[in-house]
């Protein structure tokens, strides 16, 4: 009943012209996010974080949580119509929403993609309304050594999920981490590889990193030339899918959901795995698995519900406990540090309005962008023909802007470009950066904890086995590790590498 | 044997690390009961240098060097030297001036497009930023030494 009353101070919040307006700009900008290639969600945030200096926290979180689902939607429609992901969750829609696009069913896959979105989405926030607000409440006994054997346990979870390698993604983690000591140390007060610049004393902000990693990075390894340009028109009267394909949509939708609200949770990319597990997971469950590849239902209703319901759990762990799952998830929290709201096991109670705002706008942010993606098809469509030419140049604008306003320094952007430059490297070598700003982010929260843990304990690493929810942790990260290095020494292929391997083939 | 593209990437963090070690001298490590302000870097830079090293020893798999695509590295080196170029003039010359310029070197040095749409585009669209965030939304934007 108190989380009805909650729900209900939400709703009069989300409601209020403002926030609704907001709400709407963050789907808008969002879905086009997703549209466009070479621009993603973590860019797309990154670059419009500025914009909301001068809003109050709510109207920003709302706006900028509905860029990152806007994203996920968006991202299939140059998925299904154009073969090339405008999100990288949305690798999998590329398969079979595009060879339904073919064969003229482009409209259909579109409809299905945007309703399986639509009610992933709600139903993950359903989830998040039920789930968030008892975690904080137990997360708030929490002390050093609890975060400490937390954040391990979220950095080993994620190198066990990669599809890559365990050994490249903690690489990556440790590389990230390393970035996020740069700078004063407040414990104290030394400086950390500054090398006497002044900005580099408040360290590595997320936002150059990120712009530069997945913004400026993308733009530099994609010359014009390689950038496709074959859009499919979707046949709009055959918006509408036939009684057949909402049959055969129905169940993936309803296991994508599921699936992806509760990969989203655990920390990682959950939005891009939980899309290619829903494939795997699909694939396997057909009665008719041939048809994967050539233009199944399935392989466009499960994937694009599960990147939807991970973008939602991936909210979980960040309001509940002020811990990112992920790079997006990390910029929205700086966010909210930005406006005085840290996120964690107190916003709940200090700050029940942002937080029921924020989730009962994601209610109505589901319903627009429900609304938005199906009539303004047509719209997206054609600005997929804005030459990439034209485009990148627009976008490297916005990343310069978009780094300097945040603290209006220039050695931001030159860290923007050194980052761009490292992303290029990072792509060519196969890396994976999302490690990297997770690692960067969870920085200076786990250093903290981990020098706290220790001094409490007077040096004795046994003070993370005597704390019962650390030691399950801790059991956990172990567990992780026994597993993956005996898949390693085993030989045996484990799900994870039939699952990239089944990717790579479809792709 | 043929030098592997994980080769290069691994030995390139165990230099990093080893160059972050070189230059982390007067950081003090501390002991584990009062932690110093170089134990968690350090202690992260060698388990960077130790997977680098393991990404090395596993690098048989990998493709060899000679196959990476560097097919898109002048466009790339381009990209980079023009956008170094506007860091370098955003403050002196201010956001008019150095965003028109930006857009419209990358169109018509990289791109190869036609100068006078190039000029036009790019003065229309620093036109349309510098109303969106400097008027619309209020955000200052750098005006450099001719005052706008």
């Amino acid at each position: 009943m108190q989380t009805f009353d909650s729900l209900l101070l939400g709703f009069s919040v989300a409601l209020q012209p403002g926030v609704l307006w907001y709400a709407f700009v963050g789907c808008l900008v969002g879905t086009l996010v997703g549209v466009l290639p070479g621009i993603g969600p973590l860019a797309g945030i990154s670059i419009l974080l500025p914009l909301t200096y001068g809003l109050d926290a709510t109207k920003a979180i709302v706006m900028l949580a509905g860029i990152f689902y806007g994203s996920q939607y968006g991202g299939s429609t140059t998925s299904i119509l154009m073969r090339i992901p405008g999100e990288a969750s949305s690798v999998m829609t590329c398969i079979d929403g595009n060879a339904m696009a073919k064969k003229g069913r482009g409209g259909a896959a579109l409809c299905i993609a945007a309703v399986g979105s639509f009610i992933a989405g709600t139903l993950g926030v359903l989830a998040l309304t039920v789930v968030a607000p008892p975690l904080a409440a137990f997360a708030l006994g929490f002390g050093p050594p609890e975060y400490t054997a937390l954040l391990v346990l979220g950095l080993i979870f994620l190198a066990y999920m990669s599809t890559t390698s365990l050994v490249r993604t903690l690489l990556m983690a440790a590389f990230g981490v390393f970035l996020g000591t740069i700078g004063i140390d407040v414990m104290t007060g030394h400086f950390r590889y500054s090398f006497d610049i002044n900005e580099l004393g408040d360290g590595l902000g997320i936002v150059p990193v990120a712009v530069g990693l997945f913004g400026l990075g993308e733009i530099l390894a994609t010359p014009s030339h390689q950038a496709p340009r074959d859009v499919l028109r979707p046949r709009l009267r055959e918006l509408w899918p036939t009684r057949g394909e909402w049959r055969a949509s129905a169940a993936p939708i309803a296991r994508g959901s599921v699936l992806g609200f509760l990969v989203g949770i655990i920390p990682g990319s959950a939005h891009i795995i939980s899309s290619f597990m829903s494939y795997a997971l699909e694939k396997r469950l057909s009665k008719r698995p041939e048809e994967f590849g050539h233009g199944a239902v399935a392989g466009v209703a499960g994937p694009e519900s599960a990147n939807n319901g991970a973008s939602t759990g991936a909210f979980v762990p960040m309001l509940a406990l002020g811990i990112p799952t992920g790079p997006v998830p990390a910029v929205l929290m700086a966010a909210l540090l930005i406006h005085g709201v840290p996120p964690g096991p107190t916003l709940v109670s200090d700050h029940p309005d942002v937080f029921w705002g924020f989730v009962a706008s994601m209610y109505v942010g589901n319903l627009m962008l429900l609304a938005l993606n199906l009539p303004l098809v047509g719209l997206f469509v054609n600005l997929l023909r804005i030459p990439y030419a034209y485009l990148y140049p627009l976008i490297v604008m916005f990343c310069v802007i978009g780094v300097y306003e945040v603290n209006n320094s220039i050695v931001d952007v030159w860290i923007m470009l050194v980052m761009g430059v490292v992303g290029y490297g990072l792509k060519k070598f196969s890396f994976d950066a999302a490690p990297l700003v997770l690692g960067l982010v969870i920085s200076p929260i786990l250093e903290m904890s981990l020098r706290q843990s220790l001094i409490m304990s007077d040096g004795t690493w046994a003070i993370f086995l005597q704390r019962p929810v650390s030691v399950v942790l801790l059991l956990l990260s172990a567990g992780l590790i026994a597993l993956s290095v005996f898949g390693y020494f085993s030989r045996r292929r484990d799900w994870r590498a039939k699952l990239a391997e089944e990717a790579g083939e479809e792709a | 044997m043929s030098v592997k593209s994980d080769h290069v990437a691994g030995a390139a963090f165990v230099a990093l690390g080893v160059v972050i070690f070189a230059v982390s001298g007067d950081l003090p490590f501390g002991t584990l009961s009062a932690p110093g302000a170089g134990m968690m870097p350090m202690v992260v830079t060698g388990l960077m240098m130790l997977f680098g090293v393991m990404v090395m020893l596993g690098a048989r798999a990998s493709p060899p060097l000679a196959h990476v695509d560097w097919s898109d590295r002048s466009h790339a080196l381009l990209v980079v030297l023009i956008t170094g170029a506007a860091v370098a003039a955003y403050r002196p010359l201010g956001f008019l001036l150095t965003m028109s310029l930006l857009v419209f070197l990358l169109l018509v040095i990289v791109e190869r497009r036609n100068a006078l749409i190039a000029a036009a585009y790019s003065v229309g669209l620093t036109l349309f930023a510098y109303w969106l965030f400097g008027k619309a939304l209020r955000s200052p934007l750098e005006r450099g030494v001719l005052w706008f």
